[in-house]
């Protein structure tokens, strides 16, 4: 019955389904098929009961869509977080609005100019995004003409120095507390103002800027008590003051500062212990037109001829080098002039009864040499040139004037661009008077320009005693100091790069300063803070406000002197883009010479003691510069000692006292002393002490403090010869040692085995210019042989890259070392990692003595990674993780490179560096991690971690965004396209960089050079760097 | 005295009947480990454990840790891999080549240094990894396919150091496994306990002593004794090419690889006499490791450290004769220079104090045998000491000149390397029969088939 009732049922069902749909009718189950009134019930509805109608959502689950979706997300975006270990955390943000001039990836230029020191370079800024990267030379500056120093390489450095002062700070009870602008320039000028007939202090360093000099002298009429003291520690004050004796007319003119001098016009030179190679005084034009007169292709050669104390960088380019005790200078030239006397010279000076030959005796020095530099002066009068080291007393620069003047050497100094100083610079008595009007509180206020007369003035002064008795000390520094440390008020000032300036050093020129950076921190620029100081109201502070006031003193004072044709926004804007303004002011040097300047001289009494050299460091300059680790860790160019200063003694003198080197001494200048190891310099002269100043900071932030020793404890402000040079000095071995880190492992002089290595492993190839002009192949004693090869040789049909150096131009400065170090991010690793032999430049400049150590000869040789065809390094890493490229350059691949060390020790350069450390983590805490840090990074080079090798690359970055250019610009590329750091950096253009295969580029002809070998030679590894072999231009008489 | 060299020497002393032999091999696996077992796994975990310490240091922190830099990129990691490798090389030398050359007596030593042999091509293959500066890609060494296209270098020496190091560790590992098999038979029937019989039956892989099974046994043996000869002589030929190949003096040297076989040799040796005298005595075998296989040892010690002495000699020769200044000024640097020192350990130790072993008195003492073969593992150190940082520290360019100075860290990981050899070594010592059971049966007196059908069975 049932089962007959579903049946009829289905039947009917059946029926309607086709009546209703007629063919095709698609169904998907029976009950749908059947349509069963339970399946048409529940298809009455699309939704289930209760979603679409009577929605009651408190019936629902109390998770709402929303929350839902929200939580959805959180877990994904926490899942993807949670399991993203990505090395980079940083966020990238993209430029909202597209700045002007800035295309992401590409660099821009800017002009400016260096004020690290009164030399005023001019600057090239490389920016990327908005970040200066890189410092080099203004090729438009007539000065320094697209170089700049070591110093100025490294300056970059400073900017990004995570220890800069951020904000400002008052000093209160003995502790610095964060401070505001506003409120410190409240109470300075209430203090200012307040001052009534006690005076103001300003002690800065030399002003080079007109316009700094306008502001200080409004500075001066709003508060008159103010009194400006400027010093340099190093400062040319004996060769100035000697200058100003013997051409009095000078002063009347303007010019009463020694002039530059023409080297390039110089057939001969004698260097009187001056170094003129290596001091900051004017280095960068110096050492370029010194260059210029050793010229290889054109066969054009001066002779210089150095008379020094200690080893300089100026005595390892001699052609002849005499050693001689620096106080003995004056009687040597007293000698020199009898003997050029003897010849007819007629120089009108008593020689005190010296004579040459009595003092080549007494002095041991060479008489043959003697005999040839005197004939040398008196053939070349006019076409040569006398020179006296600035630490030389006054009498030895009247005398070295006389004899310049007398030979009519004079028409070598340069009167086209002549010296000017805006303020003159403070004498020690100036000094003394201020400490003694400090001492009996006359002074109120005391105010630091970025110097530090506590660390740099002789403690004799008391200067830091006296400042205690300053009611309002304030300095403006960029660090802390140990003038700021006495301070009550600390401003930070903005870098270099923040700033807005000028600059007037030479006639004939200005230079301007432009900033290509916003301050990075609360800081200020020097200039800006007078201003506010001046106006008396610390509201009237602006950003712009010193940037107005130059313009408004460049239109007033300046533009108005030039006759421009153009409107001066328009003059402005060009002036800024060249950074150099031409001008027509002229100071003539007079040739009327005052012969009674050097009536006093008398021969100098020859002291029994040491004699005692305090020295500009090469590195640190007067010590503003140790908290840069760059410069810190660059081998000082003679000693090869890094992170620290060093007594230098000869080695006959430490023979005789039973010392050797990092033995601990005590030197005593009068009541002064100073403990610090002695190092056995080849080359120095006996009884002689070379210091090196800079040292020693006892406040010199993370990286500078205490590295070192601080040679102005040892500073009289009288009884020395000069400043900088004191005799009866006493030296005493004390107990201990001290370890000094060097570079290159002292290399030990013709001792059996090692003697004479670098020349019989081909390493150095040197001779004279007479053995070249003879035979130009008088060096290759061995002839070629080049062995048959298993492999076909590759051969490269298109661009080739290679270098050359020019040993002969290479003076050993170490500016290409800074150079690199900046464009390929080389980190600073520290004393203790360079004396286990971990240091990471990527180009060094080794140094090795010849001769004997007491009168040693020096070459200089500059290494790089030498890019062999036959790369030793390439066929041993196992995992290919340095190959050679299609034009030539080997290549470091970091991403694949496991760090087996093997390239480095099948490397016979040994130019490859390993990390044997993440060394930014490993040095100083970290102190290289900070964020800031980062920002000095060129963004176009790999930051290398921890186990990778790295070298030298040519600066592939360079070659790749040449090439991008060329190919933008539909041509190709070309070797002279290219240039690398190094190369921009080289002073004197001894490096050279291009295209081996394209005969038709200046390249070629120093690649290609008669005198061009490679280094060792023989191992045919094919190096692509040519050395050209240094001639030393003795004289024929001799040779 | 006259001796009958026509009838051999037997090899086992003290007439041991075949189950005596068992139990006195199998005897220490059946007992508790006693204190002193105790006493030397903590002081070789001890050191084990120092080496871990200064290992995860360094990898912390970098290679830095250790004393390498430039010029010498290598230190210590190189020293003692080649050291470790060398002293693998005696276990297959006795076990394959004396094993083909039918040198009986070998049956007393073969399993012990072939074990020796894996224990230390385990320590060596540890250094090559860790002196890396970075160890977690270690795997770019080997030739796998991957998306980025990237290939090894054929031409690299480390390379085909991995391949010879893998080869030679994997042969030995199955070559020594395959001389256990009848042994943990004997062990699976020996046991009563469950465990043991499980683990003993699943490594004895179903043997049942049957002549099938030794047939097939003796000719796997055969061939994998062939396999494993040449293997003696690659790997530490391969081993020097690390140097051979490259281009600095006193490593470019064609003498190196005979030079180093003949050093793996005698390093190997002396590391096996060092641990078996130790081991004959604790375990009572001194009738199965008799005096006679010290003596032949000693004999082997002797003349492979004259081939040492005479590849010493041969480079100064070469150094003087090639006339190149760099070689020469190498080998004058390595007796008078600033690590002479080294020099001169390697030189007294390796070539001057195994001369005593000319007396057989000495040969046959065990004091002053122990006393030589430990300096002859001194010196082999240093051999490889001077090889590798003497020649790095002083090379073409004179200002490039270093010097290398090991730090703690190195000497933590070099002592770490011995504690785990010898961990390893006790724990074998514990566990698997010292000794070949089935193997010194066959050589017993009395167990080879006579005319009078003398033969026993086990």
């Amino acid at each position: 019955m049932q089962l007959k009732g579903i049946n009829q049922e289905r039947r009917m069902a059946e029926d309607q389904n086709i009546l209703n749909n007629p063919d095709p009718n698609y169904w998907q189950s029976f009950e749908e098929f059947y349509k069963s009134p339970d399946f048409l019930k529940t298809h009455e509805d699309e939704f289930k009961e209760g979603v679409t109608e009577n929605f009651d959502s408190s019936g629902m689950s109390s998770f709402s869509r929303r929350k839902f979706l929200a939580l959805l997300g959180a877990s994904a975006a926490l899942a993807g977080t949670a399991c993203s270990d990505y090395r980079d955390k940083g966020e990238i943000i993209p430029y909202n609005k597209m700045p002007e001039e800035i295309t992401p990836g590409k660099a821009n230029y800017y002009a400016s100019t260096c004020t690290c020191c009164a030399d005023a370079c001019g600057l090239l800024i490389k920016t990327r995004e908005g970040r200066p990267i890189k410092l080099d030379g203004n090729p438009d500056h007539p000065v320094t003409k697209g170089k700049i120093c070591a110093q100025g390489h490294a300056s970059i450095m400073n900017l990004y120095d995570p220890d800069r002062l951020k904000n400002p700070k008052k000093k209160n009870e003995g502790r610095f507390f964060e401070y505001n602008w506003k409120s410190a320039n409240d109470e300075i000028i209430v203090d200012l103002m307040n001052i009534g007939d006690k005076e103001i202090a300003i002690v800065t360093h030399k002003i080079i800027s007109p316009t700094t000099k306008k502001i200080l002298d409004e500075f001066v009429s709003k508060y008159p008590t103010s009194k400006i003291y400027s010093y340099e520690v190093f400062d040319n004050s004996a060769r100035n003051s000697a200058w100003k004796k013997c051409y009095p007319a000078n002063e009347a003119n303007g010019a009463g500062e020694f002039p530059a001098i023409k080297w390039n016009d110089a057939k001969i030179i004698l260097s009187l212990d001056g170094d003129f190679l290596g001091e900051s005084h004017n280095l960068v034009e110096n050492a370029r037109l010194f260059a210029e007169g050793r010229d290889v292709v054109n066969k054009k050669f001066n002779r210089l001829y150095v008379v020094e104390g200690n080893l300089t960088i100026t005595g390892m380019n001699a052609d002849y080098r005499m050693r001689l005790r620096s106080d003995l200078h004056l009687n040597f030239l007293l000698s020199l002039i009898d003997a050029l006397n003897k010849k007819g010279a007629n120089i009108p000076i008593s020689s005190g009864g010296l004579t040459l030959e009595k003092f080549a005796n007494e002095n041991k020095l060479d008489k043959q040499e003697l005999a040839s530099l005197v004939s040398d002066l008196w053939r070349n009068r006019g076409k040569s040139i006398v020179y006296a080291g600035s630490h030389l007393p006054e009498d030895v620069h009247i005398a070295v004037n006389l004899l310049n003047h007398s030979l009519g050497n004079n028409i070598l100094y340069n009167s086209d661009s002549v010296p000017v100083s805006m303020i003159p610079l403070s004498s020690t008595s100036d000094f003394e008077k201020l400490i003694s009007s400090m001492n009996s509180g006359k002074v109120a206020v005391a105010i630091h320009i970025n110097s530090n007369p506590v660390y740099h003035l002789s403690h004799d002064l008391g200067y830091s005693e006296a400042l205690k008795k300053v009611k309002n000390v304030i300095s403006l520094v960029e660090l802390e100091n140990e003038t700021s440390e006495l301070s009550n008020y600390v401003l930070p000032i903005n870098n270099q790069l923040e700033s807005w300036g000028d600059a007037k050093t030479r006639t004939g020129f200005y230079s301007l300063q432009q900033p290509v950076i916003s301050p990075l921190y609360d800081s200020r620029q020097t200039e800006n803070i007078f201003l506010t100081w001046i106006s008396g109201n610390s509201a009237s502070y602006s950003e712009s406000s010193y940037h107005q006031y130059l313009m408004n003193n460049w239109e007033k004072n300046i533009y108005s002197s030039l006759n421009s044709r153009l409107e001066f926004k328009r003059f402005w804007y060009n002036s800024l883009h060249d950074g150099v303004v031409y001008s027509n002011d002229k100071i003539s040097l007079p040739d009327s010479f005052n012969f009674e300047s050097s009536d006093h001289i008398r021969p100098a009494p020859i002291s029994k003691n040491f004699t005692l050299q305090i020295k500009e460091s090469y590195a640190l300059g007067d010590g503003r510069f140790a908290n840069n680790g760059w410069l810190q860790e660059l081998p000082h160019p003679v000693t090869k000692i890094v992170w620290d200063n060093c007594a230098s003694i000869s080695p006959t003198t430490a023979n005789e006292l039973g010392l050797k080197s990092n033995d601990l001494v005590e030197i005593s200048n009068g009541k002064n002393s100073l403990k610090i190891p002695v190092f056995i310099q080849p080359g120095s002269s006996d009884n002689f002490i070379t210091i090196e100043s800079g040292y020693g900071r006892r406040n010199g932030v993370t990286v500078g403090t205490v590295i070192g020793f601080d040679a102005t404890d040892l500073l009289k402000t009288s009884g020395g010869l000069s400043p900088w040079l004191y005799t009866d000095v006493q030296l005493k071995k004390v107990e201990g040692e001290y370890k000094l880190v060097t570079a290159q492992t002292v290399y030990a002089f013709n001792e059996g085995l090692t003697a004479d290595l670098p020349n019989k492993r081909g390493i150095i190839r040197e001779g004279t210019v007479e053995q070249y002009l003879k035979n130009p192949d008088f060096y290759r004693t061995d002839k070629k042989h080049e062995p048959e090869s298993v492999n076909p040789d590759i051969t490269y049909t298109g661009l080739k890259w290679g270098m050359s150096i020019d040993m002969n131009k290479c003076l050993g400065c170490s500016e290409c070392v800074i150079a690199c170090n900046v464009e390929n991010n080389i980190p600073v690793v520290g004393k203790e990692q360079t004396d286990k032999g971990r240091e990471m430049h990527w180009i060094r400049i080794d140094r090795y003595y010849s001769g004997t150590p007491e009168d040693p000869k020096v070459s200089n040789q500059v290494m790089v990674c030498q890019h062999c065809d036959h790369a030793p390094c390439e066929n041993v890493c196992p995992v290919v993780a340095t190959t050679h490229s299609s034009e030539g350059l080997n290549q470091m691949v970091y991403n694949r490179c496991v760090g087996t060390r093997y390239c480095s020790n099948n490397c016979p350069y040994k130019v490859r560096r390993f990390n044997y450390f993440n060394f930014r983590d490993h040095f100083k805490d970290s102190y290289q991690e900070s964020p800031v840090f980062a920002l000095l990074h060129n963004p176009e080079v790999t930051v290398r971690s921890r186990g990778v090798m790295e070298k030298c690359t040519f600066c592939i970055q360079r070659i790749s965004e040449a090439r991008s250019d060329a190919t933008r610009e539909k041509r190709d590329l070309k070797g002279s396209d290219v240039k690398t750091a190094c190369q921009e950096a080289c002073i004197t253009n001894a490096i050279q960089f291009g295209d081996i295969n394209n005969k038709d580029e200046e390249f070629y002809s120093y690649r290609n050079n008669e005198l061009g070998y490679y280094v060792l030679e023989e191992l045919n590894v094919r190096p692509n760097v040519t050395y050209i072999a240094r001639l030393r231009n003795t004289s024929t008489e001799k040779a | 005295m006259s001796t009958d060299y026509s009838i051999e020497a037997p090899s086992i002393h003290g007439r041991l009947s075949l189950a005596e032999i068992e139990e006195l091999v199998a005897q220490p696996l059946d007992t508790k480990p006693d204190k002193k077992f105790f006493i030397a796994i903590t002081l070789s975990t001890g050191a084990l454990l120092i080496g871990a310490f200064c290992l995860t240091i360094t990898f912390l922190y970098g290679i830095g840790m250790w004393g390498n830099n430039q010029p010498v990129g290598w230190g210590f990691g190189i020293t003692n891999f080649v050291f470790w490798v060398g002293i693998g090389h005696a276990g297959t030398l006795i076990s394959a080549i004396l094993f083909l050359l039918r040198q009986r007596w070998r049956t007393g030593i073969a399993r012990f240094s072939e074990a020796m042999t894996i224990f230390a091509v385990m320590c060596a293959g540890i250094f090559p990894v860790i002196h890396t500066g970075r160890p977690w890609l270690a795997g770019y060494l080997l030739p796998y396919p991957n998306q980025h296209g990237l290939w090894i270098n054929f031409t690299s020496p480390i390379i085909w150091d991995v391949f010879a190091v893998s080869v030679y560790l994997s042969v030995s590992l199955i070559f020594w496994y395959t001389g256990l098999i009848p042994d943990f038979a004997i062990l699976r029937d020996r046991t009563t306990s469950k465990i043991k019989k499980t683990i003993y039956s699943i490594f004895s892989l179903g043997w049942r002593h049957s002549n099938r099974h030794w047939q097939h046994y003796e000719k796997a043996y055969v061939i994998l004794a062939g396999f494993a000869t040449p293997l003696v002589l690659s790997v530490h030929t391969i081993v020097s090419f690390d140097f051979a190949v490259s281009i600095l003096p006193g490593w470019h040297t064609t003498i190196f690889p005979p030079y180093f076989v003949a050093g793996a040799i005698f390093s190997g040796f002396a590391m096996v006499v060092t641990v078996l005298v130790i081991v004959r005595k604790i375990f009572d075998l001194q009738n199965i490791i008799t005096m006679d296989h010290l003596e032949k040892m000693n004999k082997v010690i002797l003349a492979t450290g004259m081939m040492v002495g005479y590849a010493y000699a041969t480079e100064f020769f070469i150094a003087w004769y090639s006339g190149v200044q760099f070689e020469q000024f190498v080998f004058i640097n390595r007796v008078f220079g600033p690590y002479a020192w080294a020099y001169w350990i390697m030189v007294s130790c390796n070539v001057i104090i195994p001369q005593l072993f000319w007396v057989k008195k000495i040969r046959r003492s065990i004091p002053i045998m122990m006393v030589i073969v430990i300096l002859v593992n001194v010196g082999m150190w240093f051999e490889r000491f001077v090889i590798v940082v003497t020649s790095l520290h002083r090379d073409f360019l004179p200002s490039s000149w270093g010097m290398f100075i090991p730090t703690v860290y190195d000497l933590g990981i070099l002592l770490g390397s011995f504690g785990l050899f010898f961990t390893l070594v006790i724990l074998f010592t514990k566990t698997l029969p010292v000794v070949s059971i089935s193997e010194v049966k066959a050589i017993a007196e009395g167990s080879q088939p006579t005319h009078h059908g003398g033969n026993h069975h086990g």
